[in-house]
């Protein structure tokens, strides 16, 4: 039964999804192109979820539910498990990819400097780049959030870039 | 105590060798499936009989939701099946035995049935397949999480599994 999916498509279909919604549908609504781009990786976490957990026992707690992403579904996802996973015990939890699959193949000058300041040009070009990969990550965002909210737990998500390949992922889990 | 009542079923199984058999036969069968969302509202219910008697089953169902809240909220009576997605049987009734699955997204299962030496693999092995076509519907793109399911071909494979029910093994 075990259909697959050309990564590459897949690649393509989210290069695709970013630009129409971020310079066509809504050009001059970014706000609204993220809550769109987010919301289609909420339904699609949502249904893989409802998938991967098909053959195992009920999560007792959070932790184990976050693990379960960490481990199992990114495998499924990215054919690789989240690298570090950090938690303040309080609801917060970072996943950190050190080479995120849907990122790997993205690139920036490589001569500009990372943004240590705004206040020079360069830094600015930095932050434009950094904002259009940004664009890229509310996708993987929606679909953390789709996850996990299947599982009966509510959150925020918001993704940050350190250095290209690496981001990592801040789960907020609302009380 | 639920091998108590049915160690007194198997016998009559034994002994149903003969003419028996054939009634045997029709008397196993699901009556009832139902997909009960997390909300505890109905996704999907169906019915297998002939009789007018859909409301009983759905109050049937319904009785069994809190059943299944008991066993999530009170682990430790399930002892070592803690967690596990199949909750076994839910209680019986007079005519019925209700089944309980508990999926990770809080949806349930409930499989109403008249048998009553009914195998804990069938039931198993029945949920499982009913887990996979749920799946499946609702992975369609076009359906509302949340809302009933009225796929065609959903009704069309669970009405396949229920057929099946017990065939396999039983065979």
């Amino acid at each position: 039964m075990g259909r697959e999916v050309s990564e590459s498509c897949v690649e393509s279909l989210l290069t695709e999804i970013v630009s129409s919604y971020c310079n066509g549908f809504y050009a001059n609504k970014p706000e609204l192109a993220v809550r769109r781009i987010e919301a289609i990786g909420f339904q699609v976490g949502h249904q893989l979820c409802e998938r991967y957990t098909m053959d195992r026992p009920r999560f007792s707690d959070h932790l184990e539910a976050i693990k379960f992403i960490c481990k199992d579904f990114w495998s499924e996802l990215f054919k690789k498990q989240i690298d570090n996973l950090k938690t303040n015990h309080r609801g917060t939890f970072v996943l950190q990819d050190n080479k995120f699959r849907w990122l790997s193949r993205m690139s920036t000058d490589p001569s500009l400097p990372t943004p240590s300041s705004i206040q020079d040009p360069a830094a600015m070009a930095e932050n434009k780049a950094a904002e259009a990969i940004g664009m890229h990550l509310y996708f993987p965002c929606g679909i953390i959030r789709g996850a996990l909210s299947n599982l009966g737990i509510p959150c925020a998500i918001s993704a940050d870039i350190s250095n290209l390949p690496a981001c990592s992922f801040v789960v907020r889990i609302k009380a | 105590m639920q091998s108590q009542s049915r160690l007194p079923a198997n016998p009559s199984r034994t002994g149903a060798k003969g003419f028996g058999s054939l009634i045997k036969w029709r008397e196993k069968m699901i009556v009832c499936v139902a997909v009960v969302g997390h909300q505890n509202n109905p996704l999907y219910v169906q019915s297998f009989t002939d009789a007018d008697d859909a409301l009983k089953l759905h109050h049937i169902v319904h009785c069994s939701l809190d059943v299944v809240d008991e066993r999530v909220n009170n682990p430790k009576k399930s002892g070592p099946t803690l967690n596990e997605t199949f909750l076994g049987m839910l209680y019986p009734t007079e005519n019925y035995k209700v089944y309980g699955y508990l999926t990770n997204t809080k949806v349930k299962f409930v499989l109403v049935t008249t048998d009553l030496d009914v195998r804990d693999a069938d039931v198993r092995n029945f949920f499982r397949r009913f887990h996979a076509a749920y799946v499946d519907a609702v992975s369609n793109p076009f359906h509302v999480p949340g809302k009933k399911i009225t796929s065609k071909t959903f009704a069309e494979r669970v009405s396949n599994i229920v057929k099946s029910f017990g065939l396999s093994s039983a065979g």
